[in-house]
């Protein structure tokens, strides 16, 4: 008998069918893997387990009965429990307060804190977590919030716990961590379904996978019996190639340089003392956990945010410390926003619209004042061909495109603008694999025309397969920087958590 | 100087009875931020709060009635922006707009084909003063405010209903997520926001005064909302804030007898709002779900 | 891939001709909603709106006045709706209109000897700067200390209100005669109306020209696309080198003006001195006349003129049969309502349908 069955899963939102027909099951005491890329559906199908959408076809049963879960309050009360890629946790309110509410221990018509407060510890003992339950969530850092999530999942007594992507924000040594953890509430007998399109960890941790492309299952594999490579296929449909390199072999002069660069947020420092430069025909990859200086180093170096302290070259021009966006923009240095949603794009306005958002002031687009609306249109078609957006016309409104061609639009609104150097942050993140290596394709060849390119992604693989050199980032500071291919896993996990390793400049 | 005292006097007095609106609207509206809600409607709750609770009076000649009904028809337009805003996902400011605009509206016609007045209501009973040793003659409504800023800061800081109000207001889906109802936590306070805003129109008109009077909130609703802020979305806070805007609104009594026109001493409490806006409001941090509508 | 794009597209083209479809149900639930109310207080409500039509459109003299009573509401319609471009709620077109309206009577009225043609743009230059800074104010308060700017617009509503009018009472006050207004305007500022016997004003084609000039600025330069980013998404507007602080300043100036202009309109074409209290809401119902085009400028034109005739027709009833213009209010406030909540008057639109299935 298994802990969950699902069967014949059918759910379509409008116009989307995202599960067609699936299958997934689990056993008491196993960790399995539910694969496949963004959009395949996984999450969906989650979501149905833990009645957050209800599947338009299909049966689900709990442990040999059959169940309808109407809300997530139902799937806890069948002992299932969730913990979601964006934490769903109230940053104010303490650690006890989050893990207890909906389910708290009172004291006549009173909420009972103290009890809230040792039953929070107790359970967090149980598992090996050191925790202060009175401290509020917001001063936590981020794999410190995923294990309080657990604990919530925990202290509803669930016996089979959903992980959505839960190591896409961690640290190496924080995944170890993790999933040291999970084989820990196995060995108790919990079923663990992992979200995941990575497939080493796959290989590491787990002892099942199911295969999800399109909506459908591509089938249940054993990792002993199957290889990474084979995994991605079933993926993709189609042969990948995994983390090529592709070294710059042609590196010209410094063409951007930052030096002492000092931000604060009040009187704590949020960067202090960057010193880094592009040159001619590279790209630069800033590796480190994120929410150490990251998006402030990108708005520092997009006109955003100013400077208490910087230095700004871009060839021999300088750059001043109170310059705008615009004047940033001017000089050259081409912006892919981190979130494409809330700075790249208006989504509520046309694709031609957008293409021209930043470079909207150009004499091309004006005359006398008033807009080229023939020219306008003209830039956006070409825009669209050359950088193979999938749009029926220039008209229609960009939120209504793929992720994909979202951040294509992006990229081409860019790159058509021919700057000399780009600050790409997470250029190809929530996007799909084809689009993925469409725009480092892209990337590549736009350095190779002898650009620079800064790359800021919390995605480690990223960095290191595209980039030349790296700089890591730890609490606002620089605390290394060489050739990517210097550096070793084991020691890009040390050095981005605040670890030492010897011979640390090369 | 014995003037001085008089006027010192007066002051105090109006500026407890001029916070007594203000301040119960202000903790209506920590109900509905503290549950995500932008209660942009306290305007209108308070004016059919008020028109109400004369026309109770009126026609019961009972002011208990007549403050049942002023609570009933500040329930109604809270139900509504309630409603709008969680069902039917409608912005909360537009949403507030449109029902401060009806409850103008309405009122006004209701006073004509009542009363066949359009200016005001005739005169109905009013609520009389208790005697309270040291403070004297005063309303029993101002004992009601304090009880109501005691009991609402116990309920939302010290009651499982105030950690489940509060985690709703700043993460809904969070909430939902552990088996909170959203909706109904939403819908609850949407209703006490009705009954305090109801009881703050009607100690307008039949407390202060003894009749309703045409628009006689007088933006006293956009007031509450920004002491709302103001008191950061705590009771205790906006009782603070209310005592500063009655003792406001209680320079316009003194003032007034000193030749000053009234035009200008009138514009006293909306600068105060003004100058709050503008030195106070930005350091403080409102719950992060506050006027977000989440989509299901 | 492909056919996604397409059935989202698709989508997209249905929600647009719906969009259409739930104004006009709205507009129309409205005047049910109104009607019942209507009922509830002894009128029947199909007299009523028969009469509110004809005192609208019945004759000449009605046509006329619903034109006359259209102008101030195309006016704030147009200013609401520029705002709003803008990602402001400007609630505050109320106020603005008084202070334009003020400003124009002092030069309408203290400035002396010029020609019409000089005069009259005058005037109205110094209406929109007057209105257009107060309201600028707004922006400022906005971009400086991120106060809500619905607080401030209603805040500043109310002083100016209250500063005309002590203006108007005290310091200003026309000598000869006992009402609260300014000094006549001389004729040298008033604008020119259609007829001797009616009040129409050359005001009205004023807010012709204005919308035109409104559309455009938006449609066609660097300014209005600036404005519409910075409205529709902040941070990407900031990201693409836009200085969104001016942006929101510009933009509530813009608003502000035109409200200012409503008011001068007001006072050249109708009533030739600044009264105190002259405006029963004009600027209030500018959210309505807003919001049932969907903040449209051009269309505020239509709206505005169809709100006009709701007016002129009420007023008429009024005067017949006494019953209460404040219903026009009421109808406004619903239109408002139902307008903002698409997925209400969808629903209650599928209760009519599933009605008609069975």
């Amino acid at each position: 008998m298994n802990a969950v069955e699902m069967h014949g899963i059918s759910k379509e939102f409008p116009g989307v069918k995202a599960l067609d027909n699936v299958d997934f099951s689990i056993n008491k005491g196993e960790i399995h893997a539910l694969l496949g890329e963004n959009g395949a559906g996984k999450s969906t199908l989650m979501k149905v387990l833990y009645g957050m959408h209800q599947p338009n076809m299909g049966t689900i049963s709990i442990k040999g009965k059959d169940v309808r879960i109407n809300s997530p309050i139902e799937a806890i009360k069948l002992g299932i429990g969730m913990v979601h890629q964006h934490f769903m946790l109230v940053p104010v309110l303490t650690i006890a307060e989050n893990i207890v509410a909906g389910a708290e221990p009172k004291n006549g018509l009173f909420f009972d804190l103290h009890k809230a407060i040792s039953e929070v510890d107790k359970l967090a003992k149980d598992v090996g977590f050191t925790i202060d339950p009175r401290k509020k969530v917001e001063e936590l850092s981020v794999g410190e919030r995923q294990r309080i999530e657990i604990l919530k999942a925990l202290y509803r007594g669930v016996e089979i716990l959903i992980l959505d992507e839960p190591t896409a924000v961690l640290t190496p040594l924080e995944v170890k961590e993790l999933f040291t953890t999970l084989r820990q509430l196995k060995q108790k007998g919990m079923s663990i379904i992992l979200i995941t399109h990575k497939l080493h960890e796959i290989m590491e941790v787990s002892d099942k996978v199911t295969v999800l492309r399109d909506g459908k299952t591509i089938g249940t594999v054993l990792p002993k019996d199957t290889s990474a490579n084979e995994l991605a296929n079933m993926m993709v449909g189609r042969e990948v190639k995994m983390g090529v390199k592709c070294r710059s072999t042609n590196v010209g002069d410094k063409l951007f340089e930052v030096q002492n660069l000092c931000l604060k947020n009040g009187d704590r420092f949020c960067l202090k003392d960057i010193n880094l430069y592009l040159r001619k025909g590279e790209i630069l990859g800033i590796a480190g956990v994120e929410g150490n200086g990251q998006t402030e180093l990108i708005e520092v170096l997009t006109g955003l945010r100013k400077p208490d302290k910087m230095c700004l070259k871009i060839g021999e021009h300088e750059i001043s410390n109170n310059a705008g966006a615009d004047e940033f923009i001017k000089s050259g240095i081409g912006h892919i926003p981190e979130d494409r949603g809330e700075r790249g794009l208006v989504l509520d306005m046309s694709i031609k619209n957008n293409c021209i958002l930043g470079y909207h002031r150009i004499n091309r687009f004006i005359k006398k004042g008033i807009f080229l609306n023939n020219v306008i249109g003209k830039y956006a078609r070409h825009l669209i061909k050359t950088f193979k957006i999938k749009a029926v016309n220039e008209e229609i409104h960009v939120g209504t495109l793929s992720g994909g061609n979202q951040q294509k639009v992006i990229i081409g609104r860019i790159f058509a603008q021919n700057p000399e150097v780009v600050i790409a942050a997470q250029p190809t993140r929530g996007v799909d694999v084809g689009a993925i290596e469409y725009i480092h394709h892209k990337m590549i060849e736009f350095r190779d025309e002898g650009k620079a390119i800064l790359l800021i992604s919390a995605d480690l693989d990223e960095i290191k397969s595209l980039s030349d050199r790296i700089v890591i980032l730890y609490k606002g500071c620089v605390v290394a920087q060489g050739v990517t291919d210097d550096f070793t896993d084991t020691d890009l996990g040390i050095l981005m958590t605040g670890g030492k390793i010897s011979n640390e400049e090369r | 100087m014995g003037s001085l005292l008089d006027k010192i006097d007066i002051i105090l007095i109006s500026t407890i009875r001029m916070s007594v609106p203000i301040t119960l609207a202000a903790v209506a509206g920590v109900f509905s931020a503290r549950a995500g809600i932008m209660a942009l409607g306290l305007e209108g709750m308070m004016l059919a709060g008020a028109f109400c609770a004369a026309l109770g009076s009126y026609i019961a000649g009972n002011v208990l009635i007549g403050l049942l009904a002023g609570i009933i028809g500040g329930v109604i337009i809270s139900l509504f922006h309630g409603i709008l805003t969680i069902r039917y996902k409608v912005d909360h400011v537009i949403s507030g707009i449109g029902l401060n605009l009806l409850a103008s509206g309405i009122t006004t016609v209701l006073l004509q084909t009542i009363w066949g007045n359009r200016g005001n209501s005739p005169e109905v009973n009013s609520i009389s003063p208790i005697h309270i040793p040291i403070l004297g003659e005063i309303s029993p409504l101002v004992c009601v405010m304090i009880l109501v800023v005691i009991l609402s800061w116990i309920v939302i800081f010290k009651t499982t209903f105030g950690l489940r109000l509060r985690m709703v207001g700043e993460h809904p889906k969070a909430a939902s997520t552990v088996g909170i109802n959203v909706n109904r936590v939403k819908y609850i306070s949407v209703i006490i926001t009705g009954i305090l805003a109801g009881l703050s129109g009607a100690y307008l008109s039949i407390d202060h005064v003894n009749l309703f009077v045409r628009e006689m909130t007088a933006g006293r609703g956009y007031i509450a909302v920004v002491v709302n802020i103001l008191g950061r979305y705590n009771p205790v806070g906006a009782l603070g804030g209310g005592l500063l805007f009655g003792f406001a609104d209680s320079i316009q009594l003194v003032l007034s007898g000193d030749n000053i026109p009234g035009q200008l001493i009138q514009m006293i409490p909306y600068i105060v709002t003004l100058l709050v806006l503008m030195f106070a409001v930005r350091y403080i941090r409102p719950p992060a779900g506050l006027g977000k509508n989440v989509e299901d | 891939m492909k056919s996604n794009v397409k059935i989202l597209d698709k989508l997209y083209a249905a929600k647009g001709i719906s969009n259409t479809i739930v104004l006009f149900l709205s507009l129309i639930l409205a005047l049910i909603v109104g009607g019942v109310f209507f009922l509830a207080n002894g009128y029947s409500p199909i007299d009523a709106y028969a009469a509110i039509f004809i005192g609208a459109f019945g004759s000449f003299p009605a046509f006329i006045m619903t034109l006359t009573q259209a102008t101030p509401l195309i006016f704030s319609g147009l200013a609401f709706a520029v705002a709003i471009r803008g990602g402001m709620l400007n609630v505050g077109t109320e106020g603005q209109l008084f202070i334009g309206a003020f400003a124009a009577a002092i030069v309408g009225a203290y400035i002396k000897g010029c020609p019409a043609y000089i005069h009259i743009p005058l005037v109205l230059l110094a209406a929109a700067i007057a209105g257009g800074l107060w309201a600028a104010l707004v922006g400022f308060l906005k971009v400086r200390f991120g106060s809500n700017e619905v607080i401030t617009t209603i805040m500043l509503n109310f002083v100016a209100i209250n500063l005309t009018g002590y203006l108007v009472n005290y310091p200003l006050k026309n000598p000869e005669g006992m009402m609260a207004q300014t000094k006549p305007i001389f004729d040298s500022a008033k604008l020119p109306r259609f007829f001797s016997q009616y009040q129409l004003s050359a005001a009205i084609l004023l807010a012709a020209l204005t919308i035109a000039v409104i559309a455009f600025i938006f449609y066609k330069t660097p300014l209005g696309y600036e404005i519409e980013v910075t409205g529709k998404n902040k941070r990407a507007a900031e990201t693409a080198g836009i200085k969104i602080d001016r942006v929101v300043i510009i933009t509530m100036f813009i608003s502000g003006a035109i409200a200012g202009l409503g008011g001068a309109g007001q006072v050249m074409g109708i009533n030739h001195s600044f009264i105190d209290g002259f405006s029963p809401g004009y600027g209030f119902e500018g959210v309505a006349v807003s919001a049932l085009v969907a903040n449209n400028p051009v269309l505020t034109f239509f709206s505005g003129i169809l709100f006009g005739a709701i007016k002129a027709g009420a007023i008429t009833v009024n005067r017949i049969a006494h019953i209460p213009m404040d219903f026009v209010f009421v109808i406004q406030a619903l239109v408002v309502i139902f307008v903002a909540s698409p997925k209400l008057v969808g629903s209650i639109l599928n209760i009519f349908k599933k009605k008609g299935d069975k």
